[in-house]
């Protein structure tokens, strides 16, 4: 199985582990992932925010090139997922010209989505070595991916489970909570940390009262947000894991611990405690 | 024969509806779409919005300003900067209006206008993220943050507060966990996306 892959700017930067740790996920489930050609960025929320012509004709530029491989394209990055299906439905209604030719029947599919299907969470049951037992989990979606549903196509927008039934396939016990799609302050914070700050301060007290050990995010700058704002120290310390790091510790034994010292908040006495490494 | 002006409450300002008041609901909506119109202020976008305490026209009034065509008041507020985009507005409005569809379009409105945003770092960091952009294809944190941090307002701000020490300090850390990528990767489609920003009018 083959699928073309946006992995978006973060990717490279602050979220190359959540990079690293989905090239293993996918080799391990036997699908090649495809890297976009000289892809480029997808103009986030500051192209919207000052040009919405922009916003649309960015991501147009990586999806003309993905329409061309013929394949489905797969993102893991919440704000590529929706920029890219933003503009492919802008150009559907044609409401901006733009200088590359888009397919308007380029299926974009969010990651943990596409990982969330019946045939693919049976695949993922079949490859689990080691059942994430006694971990306990909660699952945060956060804005981009799912909303607006004209847009993501979620349906269960208010109660998304995606990740949630993958955490479970790998033997987690996931736990229910409000806060799966609450903002986190997103890019915010460099311009007004204080709002950052209390923002996501705010979903990891509600975090800790669920009783979890740590919280499963697709998003990079989610993750971002909830790992550095625990700096200050404050409150119980909550791992931030990215769903595929947890596919990779599932699915390989020994997994091998190192990845994980790329967190701020260090997962790894968590972990040993639960036996995991 | 001109009727004449409602009576207003003494010490008070009769505020004027917009000279183009009625034509300003026309307007968004032959630009974006939305129908302001449908709009009967049950508050529930300002209710669902996670920075409302930080905004001075909160949603549900930012839709009734739209109305009455107050561009003047809405482009000059913290609230088209605080938005997160986070889209609850717009998922929960029962008459299916776009309320952030809709202060997306002011701030987009007031970026193109000479207005000096309310929000200076805010609106700033957009800008700089968009000629990080233009510069390698791709955006690198490294450098969005170097490029953001150097711009005079903000340094000045960031050195009196110490803030940019804590910012060296998160940045390091950051560095020894691998996490920052000092080298840029260049696009090879840099002249396509200058060309593009030259046409849509961005530099």
């Amino acid at each position: 199985m083959k699928l073309s892959f946006y992995p978006g700017c973060s990717l490279e930067g602050m979220a190359n582990d959540y990079g690293r740790s989905i090239t293993h996920a996918f080799s391990d489930l036997d699908i090649e992932l495809v890297e976009i050609d000289d892809w480029s960025c997808c103009g986030s929320t500051a192209a919207h925010s000052l040009s919405e012509a922009m916003s649309v004709a960015l991501p147009a530029r990586n999806l003309a090139a993905a329409g061309k491989m013929g394949l489905d394209l797969v993102t893991p990055c919440a704000m590529c997922f929706n920029r890219l299906r933003f503009s492919q439905q802008a150009l559907e209604r044609e409401l901006y010209d733009v200088p590359w030719e888009v397919d308007g029947d380029l299926r974009v599919h969010d990651m943990t989505r596409y990982m969330a299907s019946e045939a693919m969470l049976r695949r993922i049951r079949n490859r689990v070595k080691r059942p994430l037992e006694g971990l306990k989990v909660i699952c945060y979606y956060g804005c981009q991916m799912v909303r607006p549903p004209k847009i993501t196509g979620y349906t269960d927008f208010e109660n998304p489970q995606t990740m949630d039934h993958i955490m479970q396939a790998l033997g987690a016990r996931v736990r229910d909570w409000s806060y799966k799609s609450t903002c986190c302050g997103a890019s915010i914070g460099i311009g007004r940390r204080d709002i950052r700050d209390s923002l996501s301060h705010r979903i990891l007290d509600k975090a800790r009262q669920t009783g979890a050990d740590a919280v499963v995010v697709s998003c990079p700058l989610c993750q971002a947000n909830l790992d550095t704002v625990q700096e200050d120290g404050a409150g119980r310390p909550l791992p931030i894991f990215y769903f595929t790091e947890l596919m990779q510790l599932a699915f390989r034994e020994p997994a091998g611990d190192d990845w994980f010292g790329t967190h701020l908040t260090d997962p790894r006495p968590l972990l040993r405690a639960r036996g995991l490494v | 024969m001109k009727q004449p002006d409602p009576p207003t409450a003494a010490g008070t300002e009769r505020r004027v509806i917009g000279e183009r008041g009625n034509l300003f609901p026309a307007r968004l909506q032959g630009e974006t779409g939305v129908d302001v119109g449908a709009c009967y202020q049950c508050e529930r976008c300002t209710n669902a919005c996670p920075v409302a305490g930080y905004m001075d026209i909160k949603p549900h009034q930012v839709i009734r300003y739209a109305q009455l065509g107050w561009r003047r008041e809405l482009m000059h507020s913290v609230t088209i900067w605080v938005c997160l985009s986070c889209e609850m507005c717009t998922t929960y409005c029962p008459n299916e209006i776009d309320v952030a569809e809709v202060i997306n379009h002011l701030r987009n409105m007031a970026a193109r206008s000479t207005i000096t945003p309310r929000e200076e770092d805010l609106a700033a960091f957009h800008h700089v993220f968009l000629h990080e952009l233009q510069r390698f294809g791709r955006v690198n944190e490294f450098w969005l943050m170097a490029a953001y941090n150097r711009r005079l307002s903000i340094l000045k701000n960031k050195l009196r507060d110490g803030s940019l020490v804590a910012d060296m300090r998160l940045g390091v850390s950051l560095w020894r966990r691998g996490r920052l990528k000092l080298v840029p990767h260049r696009s090879r489609a840099i002249q396509e996306i200058r060309r593009l920003y030259r046409k849509k009018g961005i530099t």
